[in-house]
Formats: structure tokens, sequence, C-alpha cells
């Protein structure tokens, strides 16, 4: 054995848990790991379809389809299935929590990352598969989608390790988030542009940060659209104030939560 | 050397705390192969799992400069649906050690497995599955080896392989060992710690250790 730099032990551990994690999730289907791709891929085209079809020429400024595209891809690839994976972080890490090298924040490290490559791979075919149709998906500004999208993946990568934290004694908290999923996807402006919200009440909606996610990266993406709410600093604030807290109390619990 | 510097572990219960070890200050010096007595619940593995470094004191430090490998139980750290092999590689990638082809195949030939060494690791019986444990850890070369009683599963050939292999290894390395098997102790360590009335004490001498813990 020889010695290796804090660095090179985190670099080594989030391969070997990257590998172990897409072994232990798809290694019993019958297509394996193509999964990682099928389901999100499968998922998105049946929303797109369901949704894009039906309201056709709603928005006038674009086609059903891309604006279903442009709000719900970044939606579930990066809010739902970060923050969620991140909260169930600890059931797949006990077996892994016997080794030193491993700390539960390597975990976490590994599922984010491996849902913000999901969603870049995943989104990269459906553009493409669009295109292939004959629908004008390429996001108008494709670096500021990004960036955008990256915001939205570390606000949802932080409030999933806190809630992992909180869950460890509270449990509830696993069973809240999970019925708050749905209504939260229907109060941010995910099926709908905020244009069509009354004046009135935009500054009500405008209090989530999702939705602020949700209008930038439209924003970005679709070369009309122009947001009455959006506001990156409002986004950047919650997004901060996450990563501030998810960190700081994985600071203070982590050993507990490793102790049997 | 491995260093305690005066650690206490207590888990948190609806009673308050409950302190497993409290105040402990031991050295345990290079060259030494401890074993760790004491009664059910004294805090054998909740020490082991501190060397480890998989559980952490409430108070106080560990201090140590060696390659401490991990704790050895029965229940240790492989995921059920990967294969004996899979698991191999990944204790290998997380070790750092790239070339995983040498170790897999040794621990295939040292746990005697045979096919079943490519089946699901959850599929293993409980003597299987500390003969594969085991071959595991032997697989890599640390200084100090944990090892919670898992040598006393397996079957009697396969224990004098172990034995065989501890003594090999301790040519180079130290072994720390749970047991409550005096033979196991009486051949393997020449040093032990007794824990006792939430107390620890570093007996020079296995025999007089193994006495005071008959007399507890």
């Amino acid at each position: 054995m020889k010695a290796r730099s804090a660095f090179s032990i985190q670099r080594d551990v989030i391969f070997a848990i990257f590998l172990r994690e897409m072994n232990s999730r798809f290694s019993t289907y019958t297509f394996g790991n193509i999964w990682i791709l099928l389901e999100p891929v499968l998922m998105m085209s049946v929303f797109v379809v369901i949704f894009g079809v039906r309201g056709r020429g709603e928005f006038g400024y674009v086609e059903p389809p891309v604006f279903i595209l442009a709000s719900f891809l970044p939606f579930r690839l990066l809010w739902q299935s970060p923050m969620r994976r991140n909260m169930k972080a600890m059931g797949g890490a006990r077996g892994l929590l016997g080794f030193r090298q491993v700390r539960l924040f390597d975990v976490f490290l590994t599922r984010s990352l491996v849902e913000a490559g999901i969603f870049l791979v995943s989104g990269t075919v459906l553009v493409l598969g669009m295109l292939w149709l004959g629908f004008d998906a390429v996001p108008m500004d494709p670096l500021k989608t990004l960036y955008y999208g990256m915001i939205l993946w570390l606000f949802a990568c932080s409030v999933g390790i806190l809630a992992c934290i909180v869950a460890d004694f509270a449990r509830e908290v696993e069973k809240t988030i999970g019925i708050l999923t749905m209504p939260l996807m229907f109060l941010s402006a995910v099926f709908y542009p905020m244009t069509i919200i009354p004046t009135a009440y935009r500054g009500l909606f405008a209090m989530n940060p999702l939705v602020h996610a949700n209008e930038l990266i439209r924003e970005a993406w679709l070369p009309l659209y122009e947001s009455p709410v959006a506001d990156p600093g409002y986004l950047y604030v919650w997004t901060l104030c996450a990563m501030a807290l998810s960190i700081a109390s994985y600071r203070l619990r982590w050993q507990r939560m490793v102790a049997r | 050397m491995i260093r305690l510097e005066g650690v206490s572990k207590y888990y948190p219960t609806r009673f308050g705390p409950k302190y497993v070890l409290k105040d402990l200050n031991i050295d345990l010096p290079d060259g030494r192969d401890v074993a760790i007595l004491g009664a059910n619940g004294a805090g054998k593995s909740t020490l082991l799992r501190l060397l480890g470094g998989i559980d952490f004191p409430s108070y106080g430090k560990i201090h140590s400069d060696r390659f401490i490998s991990w704790p050895l139980a029965l229940a240790s750290g492989f995921q059920r649906n990967m294969s004996g092999r899979e698991n191999v590689r990944f204790v290998c990638r997380i070790h750092g050690v790239r070339e995983t082809e040498a170790i897999e195949e040794y621990v295939k030939e040292f746990c005697e497995l045979g096919a079943s060494f490519e089946l699901p690791v959850g599929s293993y019986s409980s003597g299987m599955s500390a003969k594969y444990s085991f071959a595991v850890s032997m697989g890599f070369d640390f200084d100090t080896y944990l090892m919670d009683e898992i040598t006393s599963v397996g079957d009697a050939a396969f224990r004098k392989k172990c034995s065989q292999a501890l003594r090999d290894k301790r040519e180079s390395s130290n072994i720390i060992l749970v047991s409550h098997s005096e033979n196991m102790v009486r051949e393997q360590c020449n040093a032990a710690i007794l824990l006792a009335y939430g107390r620890a004490e570093f007996y020079e001498s296995v025999d007089r250790a193994l006495y005071r813990y008959r007399n507890l």
C-alpha cells in the first residue's frame, strides 16, 4: 500500500461508487445499463407527446412539444431526480460505509454527478430526436441554458442533501417531500409559462425559486419568450442558502449518520 | 503505533447517552498482535470499528500512521447483488489499485468458492461469506488487519488455511482480533486488551489477560 493524496482517494472512491451504483441499479434488467438513458428518454417522449400534441398552437411563439421539452426536461432531470436520489442516499450507502475511504459525501457527489450526466446525454438525444422529427428544438442560447440548468442542479443537490440529513432524525421528511412533489410541479410553471398567470398572482408564484429557474431556462432556450418575473438574483440567493445550509448540517451530522 | 487518547464512545438512546467505551488511553505498539477480549456488549466491535475508521469517537482522538484494513466482520460492506468478482473490483478501486486482475485471481483461489465466485454475494451462505470476506482482505497488504469473529465460521479445513495465512501475514504486518475462542487468541496473538467495567487494560501477556477474562 502506498499513501495517496486526499484528492486522489476521493477520485478513486467516486469512480468506484459510480460503477457500483450502475451495477446495483440496472444489473437485474435485461437491457442493463441502457436503462439509465432509456428511462428518461422514454418518459420525456411520453410527456412531450401527451402534453405537446394536445395543446396545438397554444403559445404562438413556440411549438408545444418544444415548450414541454424545454421545461419538463430540466425540471425532471435537474430538480426532481437529483433531489430525490440525494435524499435517499442513506439506503444505498449503508454497505459502502464499511470502508474508511468512503464518506457519505462521496455518495452524494457521485449521485449528483450521475444525474447531471444523465441530463446532458438524454437531453442531447431528445433534442436530436426532435430535430429529426422537424422541430426546431435546439436552445437559442445553449451556454446560458446549461448555466441556469447548472444552478438548478446545484439547488436540487443541496436540497436533497439537506433532506437526507433531516430525514435521519425525522423520517417523515421523506414522506412529506414525496407528497409535495406533484403539487410543487404544478406550482412551478413547468407545463405553462408565467405569462398566462394573472398579473395579480405573479408575485405569489414568484416566491417559488423553481419558478425562476424554469423561467430563466425557458428564456435562454426559446428565442421569443420573455419572462415577466424571472430574476437570477433571487435564484442565486436560494441556491447559496441551500448550499450553505446543507454543507453546514452535513458537517454537524455526518458522523452520527454513519454510526450504527 | 496506534494511540488512543481519551477515547469515549456513546450511543444516544432514549434513556440518555449509553457509554460503550469511556476515556480509553491505550498505545498499541507496532509488532504486537492484539486480541480484544470482553463480555458481550463490552464494546469490542465498537472499538474495532473506531480503529477501522468507519465509526468515530464521541470524544478523544485516535492517532495512527499505519495502513489499517476495514474491520472484517461477517456482514462487511459487500453489495449483495454484485458477484464476488465485482465486489473485489470495487474494493480494489477504492484502495487505488488499478490492475485488479491479480487480486481477483488471488481471492478466487484463496476463497475456494469455485463458480460461486461469479455469482451474487447475496446468495452465499454464512460460511461462504466468511471465507469470501477473509479472502478479500488477504488480497491486500495492510499494516494492520482488523478481524471481528470472522475466523470462527467456516469448516475445519478452511480454518486451518486461515491460521496459516494469518501466520504468514504476521511476518510483515499485525492483526487486531476480536474472538471468543481462546485457542485462536493463544495461537495468533501476543498481547491483549481486556474490556471490562467500561475500562480497557492492555496486557503484554495473553495468558494473564485470558486468566482475568475468565474470572470477570
